[in-house]
């Protein structure tokens, strides 16, 4: 796209000299090559953004695209479009295929399937051979070909010192790994939380001990190893107690949320509903309230889709027997600007969705500001729309929100010099 | 008030105490029916019923067999391991392929808890849950309680122990909720592995020691104690149960009062209770079965007759 003038969009950019400030801006080949209060030129695509807000191009850092493998669940393509449609313009991938994404050719595989695309794919290697949580996968070697952090997820790494030396090891790179806290000893085949709703429903909970020992012992592996450990998706008030003082500490440790457990608790399972089946489950309103307090304060520093997509076979089945996951590119970003509306400025959801997922990954950030290359989100936090079965670009429907009404959205994403008007 | 709020027994969860007593005064009729020579009534003639076990049964696939058979219903039979249908065709396929052969009401018994739930929202007959996994067996409720209500006048106001393994069983959840229901006190005893996190949220007390719980209560209901099901262990050995929580004469000879020994079966003799107790005049556990094809019978007329409405 040779030029673009975007009109009077609010720029949201904690690093950018412009941050907060409404502008009209000059996209030429790619790069940004104004920033003015009024830009008198003419462009090919003039976009009006007044009462929008422009930011550096959303990051997810926790999708699952299923390809090679599950390709009927989802691959990168179908995955990409999903991610566009939510206004991202990258995406961390894990490893959750088959073959597991554990040597270098398969994170070579998806970085070669996902060039020439608006949406740059980013491989998360398993930490372990097959995720299988009994070896080390060459980590090095996956970092060479463009892995850009490690995790087993949605496994849990069981044995510690298998996780110590994981942590040790990543260290010649600067690496994290990405810990998907639970201890399946807790309650083996367990499919929803534990608490009142289980007991009432007869169905086998989850404490929430199970993800708490996990951030407790994780924690202590990252203050040992002084090696770097991302928590994935966090969901109980506990997990936020114990990483903000972690942080407080100066332990090298990071959190993630998936805004459903921000909207949803654990009563949604009262009909039996597989649709709400997720991993880690939904949990209380007193764990919701906790997570928002952790993302208000800066305990948690990532808000990541967790899209896990699951075809309607494995999921319009007994709760029981159905696969947990939910699909959630198109939706992250409003559930979270829904659910942290008065509690988060816009700049800190961006700073959530954006920047701090880069960082944590050790990529660039981009810059809204003169003659940086060109990657952004505009977004909308007040326009109301409904999710229809139609607009799902991914390959499955798992989400108990279509026909939900939902408040902000994005509009368009510019990234590799193409503009994707959503 | 002469029909059911639901149009399925999903659970004791969504039954009113209007319909438990509703159901309750038809399984006296129809208990009076079983007194007679004719032990046979026309109710449900033309109505064809599908008992669908997905788990195995013996007594209450029995005991709804006959239930239909007293009511005149067309019955078919299937049965099938819970291993065979996950491989192979779906729970709403199955009974999609039942249905279409003009079947009216369907039992299902089924490992997963909300099983029927989940068919429920997929197909129109009236579905009697006969047992989902951890969460209900609301027929087994609903004879506990209507024996408790012959042997001692009324439920209401009355204690009940559930004794053995509450943290996996169906008959522990709707026997609770029904008692609840019905305004009894309800206490829950076993090892505390066996009892779940929360339990308290329901309404009832814990106890781990028996010989108080026994103290405590007008009814002890004995649950069956299966060490084999378990994936994990949750306690060493039979042997040590039945020394802890087991119910033999000596404990029952120590009360300063008599309290009715329930069994929903089939009991572990010498284990969760011994057979001289099992065969005691303590015990109820042959008036249970008697009434549960009463309190069947009855829940299959209401459903049908709300159907037919």
């Amino acid at each position: 796209m040779p030029t673009l003038l975007i009109r009077a969009a609010t720029i949201l950019d904690p690093q950018s000299p412009f941050h907060l400030q409404t502008k009209d801006i000059l996209v030429e080949n790619g790069l940004i090559s104004q920033i003015r209060h009024r830009i008198e030129a003419s462009a090919d695509e003039v976009i009006d953004a007044d009462g929008h807000f422009i930011s550096p191009g959303w990051f997810d850092m926790m999708s699952f695209f299923c390809d090679p493998g599950y390709e009927y669940k989802e691959d990168t393509l179908s995955g990409m479009r999903a991610a566009a449609a939510g206004g991202f313009t990258g995406v961390a991938v894990f490893a959750d295929t088959f073959p597991v994404i554990d040597s270098k050719s398969e994170v070579e595989y998806l970085i070669n399937k996902s060039r020439g695309s608006i949406v740059d794919v980013f491989p998360v290697g398993a930490v372990t051979k097959n995720s299988e949580g009994k070896e080390l996968a060459e980590i090095y070697d996956m970092h060479a070909a463009g892995a850009v952090a490690f995790s087993d997820a949605p496994k849990p790494i069981m044995v510690a010192g298998l996780m110590m030396r994981g942590l040790l090891y990543v260290k010649k790179i600067n690496g994290v790994i990405i810990s998907h806290p639970h201890d399946d000893t807790i309650a083996p085949g367990g499919v929803m939380n534990e608490g009142v709703s289980s007991v009432y429903l007869g169905m086998n909970g989850i404490p929430a001990l199970a993800e708490d020992l996990m951030v407790v012992r994780d924690i202590e592996l990252a203050e040992y190893t002084g090696s770097r450990v991302h928590f994935s998706s966090i969901t109980t008030r506990e997990a936020v107690d114990r990483i903000r003082e972690a942080k407080k500490k100066g332990i090298p440790v990071t959190a993630g949320v998936n805004p459903v457990h921000l909207v949803l608790d654990d009563s949604s399972l009262a009909e039996f509903d597989s649709r709400y089946k997720i991993f880690p489950p939904l949990r209380t309103k007193e764990d919701i309230r906790a997570l928002k307090e952790g993302l208000a304060d800066g305990t948690i520093d990532v808000i990541c889709s967790a899209h896990q997509p699951q075809n309607q076979e494995l999921k319009e089945v007994e709760f029981e027997y159905a696969a947990a996951g939910m699909i959630n590119l198109q939706t992250c970003f409003a559930l979270a600007n829904e659910a942290l509306a008065g509690l988060l400025k816009p700049e800190n959801l961006v700073e959530k969705m954006s920047v701090a997922p880069r960082k944590i990954l050790g990529l660039a950030v981009p810059f809204i500001t003169e003659s940086a290359e060109a990657n952004f989100t505009i977004f909308d936090t007040t326009a109301e729309w409904e999710l229809t079965k139609e607009a799902i670009l991914s390959k499955s429907g798992n989400t108990p929100f279509i026909g939900r009404t939902f408040q902000g959205k994005p509009l368009s994403i510019f990234n590799h010099n193409r503009l994707q008007k959503l | 008030m002469n029909s059911l709020s639901v149009k399925h027994l999903l659970g004791i969860k969504y039954l009113t105490r209007d319909d438990i007593e509703l159901i309750f005064a038809t399984a006296d009729e129809f208990k009076e029916v079983l007194s007679r020579k004719i032990k046979k009534v026309p109710s449900l003639r033309d109505t064809t019923v599908v008992n669908l076990f997905f788990e195995n049964s013996t007594r209450t696939r029995i005991s709804f067999e006959l239930a239909e058979k007293r009511l005149s219903a067309d019955i078919i039979n299937f049965s099938s391991s819970a291993s065979s249908v996950k491989k192979g065709e779906t729970l709403i396929d199955t009974v999609r392929n039942i249905l279409s052969m003009k079947v009216d009401m369907i039992v299902m018994r089924h490992p997963a808890p909300g099983a029927p739930v989940f068919l429920s929202r997929h197909v129109e007959a009236s579905i009697i849950n006969a047992g989902d996994g951890t969460n209900e067996h609301p027929t087994q409720a609903l004879l506990d309680a209507f024996s408790i209500r012959e042997k001692l006048g009324a439920v209401e106001g009355k204690k009940v122990a559930i004794i053995g393994d509450i943290r996996h069983s169906r008959v522990a959840l709707s026997n609770i909720l029904l008692l609840k229901k019905m305004n009894a006190e309800v206490m829950v005893v076993g090892p505390p592995t066996l009892i779940p996190n929360y339990i308290e949220s329901l309404g009832v007390r814990v106890e781990y020691d028996v010989a108080a719980a026994l103290r405590w209560c007008d009814a002890a209901n004995l649950l069956r104690i299966q060490l084999e099901r378990q994936e994990i262990q949750y306690f060493p050995s039979m042997r040590e149960y039945s020394l802890y929580f087991g119910i033999n004469k000596k404990l029952l000879d120590d009360l300063d009062k008599e309290i009715l020994i329930m069994h929903p079966g089939p009991i572990n003799r010498g284990v969760e209770v011994t057979s001289e107790v099992a065969d005691s005049k303590h015990s109820i556990i042959l008036d249970q079965v008697e009434n549960g094809v009463a309190v069947r019978m009855a829940v299959l007329y209401l459903l049908s007759g709300n159907r037919m409405n």
